[in-house]
């Protein structure tokens, strides 16, 4: 939360967002996540625990998932971040996406940027995982709708497709 | 029945894989400001002094809503009008809101929220339902009883002395907390013309409407609300929603600004609903063969500082409290009682997951007091065509019943299971079985109907409306397959508008699986009257009797001549000669005939039924269990999507996987102290079980091509299912969730020491 008393800091920010370059001025204490989402509309990164602990939050960070609601705005200074909406090129979906839709992989969706950007994250490491690996790689995103068995299944799909 | 009984991909994936799925916390507007409510700290008090010094001259402070700016009533019970939308004398628990602080930003709402000071007279708390039960010291309304209900028939201490065995058991559910991942949340914004417009995450458009109606004194007309899609609900954005919209239209009334609100999740873990604790009694007679002949069950709930919907949930119990069993004479008293906790409402289920697991165990004690095999015994007890309810319902559809029990039976491998053994990994396996009354119910059938509306358009596309929602659970992609089949477009033509209270008459709420049933008897409704016209336009077109038009997946056909012309063209000279082209469907339950006073009769329209078997394992030296495999046989009628089917069916079972063992939901003085997943465990990818769907199709003649309900039965009998498991697995009852490590290793110890009793039994004196 937000502090009342005392004067903020400033920091002049650059970091690169799905390939485009940003400036900004930002508080020092701004989350990476209100960045993104309140800055640069970026809003298919989701908010859900603001602990560290659900994974909805999940980008890359210079290749690494982490959850940005735990991560400062100014630490991603000079970084490379990819969000969700940095995955489709050109309207086409990249394989893990496409998998997502065709495993049913999706209910609410409001878990699935952040599992999507951890899977592939996983598939970048590890092209070929099995399902236990899988399941382990990604034990940090929660999802309440689905059951995780489509998800493992779409994950399975994008491994074998993408190879 | 081209798009029926597929997997079919869900119309809404492309938004929610890219990103792009505008979320309620995702709304930006114009002039747009933030909300965050002020909340009880207590659990009980009444509130003697707000000071607002602290926050006034802040920077970004713009208003502060209390109690004595609500224009219209200060209300929001949905059944029982004992909610006040913001305290302004008594607080009944920590989180009851007091006021909303509007803020140029989200976070400087937030923290001048907690920087509003109130006083307050504190009085005694109810904290446990025991307390609530106990009705002494000072009450938080006028009596401690929030509701109750009943269902009885025959003569049950005649039944009982005429059993062979009588069998006794005591079983407890715990709360459980929806985690719903997007927190509830909302967006008011005040019309240049003096109505309102509603987004939001909520389930259930038309009581937002009337709530905020009721809040601004302002009529309905002047008030729009629209669903916007939802991070998930479970009936945690049933009637919560309301409190937040009317609160926050009466914000945004007052600043003339658009005014958004979304809750932290501690926040919204402590001030919104959860499913209501059950302590249930169940003692029940039997003949030697395992016949049950007599029922006397007391079900006694936690309902929290308000009724909001306990009331339903308190109904939904007495009537299924012996799930899908034939019993003839049967007392079963459901009450629930007033606490300064939380208030207890509406979660996937409504009460039937709790009655469930007692009606299971108690039969598991009874085939273990019998010898008699688990599922046997149930064969013999179950509901067949023409059998009446153990509330005096007959049912002629319910063969379903059996089927799904004896499919899960032979695919589950039941008959060849092994002994538990007695090392260290036990293995057990459990049955449970269910019944689920689809629909609003006896007490609600007045108004359990639903609207569609269909509109042609003249390239033959075609835009469907509901007034239903989708949760996430996959509503759009069915109602989009269920109107390409009726009417005869293409799928791919298909548009299914966002749920808005202006397109579609007061459908009710989405609750009780209602969707499939209500809106695609809707959307038949519309399409015959849509239909009567357009193959009255294609006779025209392609000269031939109407009658013999035959229109399918986009193609118009003169069944006679074989003549084809594509549905664009129809569509298009629909449109030149003045033809209407579009359809108000409705649909409405039949009345139903029920005696409330015996709690007896035509209780819900339609049922439907589930079995599932449970293999767990045991570790008996952590005391960890692992749920191995669930086989869940479901009796849809007709399954519309079956991936989507799958996928209801494996969320549910990793929904009530977390009840049963691992959701321990804790507070102290009214306060949760489970308040994020850290501590609140949630089933994660490693701890989901496997699970095989088997899908019965039974077809239901009220259903549209015979669908039932599926979204709740899903979650109904699995962690009885897996409580009957982990018995079996320890030869011991486990009798009351959540089956955590510690309470595994105490009923081990317990086992060990001989101080083992199972539920206290009687042999009656028959002989
Ligand atoms: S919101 Fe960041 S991990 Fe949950
Ligand atoms: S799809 Fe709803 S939380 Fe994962």
């Amino acid at each position: 939360m937000m502090r009342l008393s005392g004067e903020p800091a400033y920091f002049d920010l650059e970091v690169t967002v799905n390939g485009r370059p940003y400036r900004r001025t930002v508080t020092t204490h701004r989350r990476l996540l209100d960045f993104l989402r309140e800055e640069l509309l970026l809003t298919g990164t989701k908010e859900s625990c603001g602990e560290g602990e659900c994974g909805s939050c999940t980008v890359l960070m210079n290749g690494l998932a982490v959850n940005c609601c735990l991560v400062l705005a100014v630490e991603a200074q000079g970084a490379e971040i990819v969000t969700i909406e940095g995955l489709a090129q050109g309207g086409t979906l990249n394989a893990v996406q496409q998998a997502f839709m065709d495993c049913h992989a999706v209910q609410c969706g409001y878990c699935i940027p952040g599992m999507i950007l951890a899977a592939g994250q996983l598939l970048e490491s590890q092209p070929r995982p099995s399902r236990q690996e899988i399941e382990s790689a990604l034990v940090g995103n929660i999802c309440r709708c689905t059951g995780y068995h489509k998800i493992v299944d779409a994950v399975e799909q994008a491994a074998g497709g993408g190879a | 029945m081209s798009y029926l009984g597929r997997s079919i991909k869900r119309v809404d994936g492309l938004g929610k894989v890219t990103g792009r799925t505008p979320y309620t916390p995702d709304l930006v507007l114009p002039g747009m400001v933030h909300a965050y409510p002020v909340f009880s700290n207590i659990p009980f008090g009444r509130i003697t002094a707000i000071d607002l010094a602290a926050i006034k001259e802040a920077p970004g402070f713009i208003a502060i809503i209390l109690a004595a700016d609500i224009p219209g009533e200060n209300q929001v019970g949905v059944i029982v009008h004992d909610q006040p939308l913001l305290a302004d004398e008594v607080v009944r628990y920590v989180g009851d809101t007091i006021g909303l602080v509007v803020a140029e930003t989200a976070a400087i709402a937030h923290a001048l929220a907690e920087l509003v000071q109130v006083k307050y007279e504190e009085y005694e708390p109810v904290l446990s339902m025991e307390a609530g039960r106990a009705g002494r010291g000072r009450l938080l309304h006028e009596s401690n009883v929030a509701c109750s209900h009943r269902s009885v028939r025959g003569d049950v201490e005649a039944g009982f002395s005429s059993s062979d065995l009588v069998v006794e058991g005591t079983f407890t559910t715990p709360h459980q907390e929806h985690f719903y991942l997007e927190p509830q949340s909302c967006l008011a914004i005040p019309e240049p013309e003096g109505g309102i417009t509603i987004h939001g995450s909520l389930q259930c458009p038309y009581y937002v409407q009337r709530a905020v109606g009721g809040a601004l004194g302002m009529s309905l007309a002047r008030v729009r609300v629209v669903a916007a899609p939802l991070g998930g609900a479970f009936g945690g954005k049933e009637d919560v929603p309301s409190e937040l919209c009317a609160r926050a239209a009466v914000a945004a009334m007052l600043v003339g600004r658009p005014v958004k609100m979304v809750y932290d999740r501690r926040d919204d873990v402590q001030m919104t609903s959860k499913r209501h604790p059950f302590e249930m009694h169940y003692k029940v007679g039997v003949n030697r063969d395992g016949r049950l002949l007599a029922a006397d069950v007391l079900l006694e709930s936690n309902a929290g500082a308000y009724a909001t919907l306990s009331s339903v949930v308190s109904y939904r119990a007495a009537i299924q409290a012996l799930g899908p069993y034939r019993v003839e004479n049967v007392r079963a008293i459901s009450r629930a009682y007033y606490t300064n906790l939380p208030p207890s409402g509406a979660f996937r289920g409504f009460g039937a997951p709790q009655v469930c697991f007692g009606h299971e165990r108690i039969m598991d004690h009874i085939a273990a007091e019998l010898g008699i095999d688990p599922v046997e015994l149930r064969l013999m007890n179950l509901i067949k065509p023409g059998d009446i309810t153990s509330s005096g319902q007959r049912l002629d559809n319910c063969a379903g019943a059996e089927k799904t029990l004896t499919k899960a039976r032979s695919t589950s491998g039941w008959l060849k299971r092994l002994p538990a053994g007695a090392g260290r990994y036990r293995e057990g396996w459990g049955v449970a079985t269910c019944l689920y009354g689809n629909g609003l119910g006896a007490a609600g059938w007045r108004m359990d109907g639903a609207g569609a509306r269909l509109q042609l358009l003249r390239d033959g596309s075609l835009e469907v409306a509901y007034g239903l929602t989708d949760m996430g659970q996959g509503a759009i992609t069915v109602v989009a397959q269920m109107s390409a089949e009726a009417v005869g477009v293409e799928l791919s033509q298909v548009r299914v508008l966002p749920t808005d209270t202006a397109n579609v008459p007061d459908s009710g709420p989405s609750v009780a699986s209602r969707n499939v049933v209500l809106t695609g008897n809707a959307i038949r409704d519309a399409a015959e009257d849509l239909r009567k016209e357009m193959t009255s336009a294609a006779g025209q077109l392609l000269k031939c009797p109407p009658e013999q038009v035959e229109i399918e997946a986009g193609r118009v056909r003169d069944l006679q001549s074989g003549r084809e012309i594509p549905l664009a063209e129809l569509a298009e000279q629909m449109f030149v000669t003045n033809r209407s082209m579009g359809a108000l469907g409705w649909w409405h339950a039949p009345p139903l005939d029920f005696d409330a006073d015996r709690g007896q009769g035509e209780a819900y329209f339609a049922y439907s039924f589930a079995a599932q078997i449970a293999r767990v394992k045991v570790d008996t030296v952590t005391g960890l269990v692992e749920v191995l495999k669930v086989w869940a046989a479901h009796d849809l009628g007709k399954a519309i999507n079956v991936a989507g089917v799958e996928g209801q069916v494996e969320g549910a079972v990793s929904q009530a996987m977390g009840w049963a063992l691992t959701e321990d939901l804790r507070m102290t003085d009214g306060r949760v102290d489970t308040v994020n997943f850290s501590t609140y465990l949630l089933p994660t990818f490693t701890d989901m079980a496997a699970v095989e769907t088997i899908i019965i199709e039974e077809p239901e003649p009220l259903g549209p091509w015979g669908a039932r309900g599926v979204g709740e039965p899903a979650i109904i009998p699995v962690a009885a299912a897996i409580a009957n498991a982990v018995s079996d697995a320890l030869g011991v009852p486990v009798d009351d969730l959540p089956i955590t490590p510690e309470k595994v290793l105490a009923l081990l110890d317990k086992a060990d020491n001989g101080g083992l009793g199972t539920g206290t039994t009687a042999i009656g004196s028959h002989g």
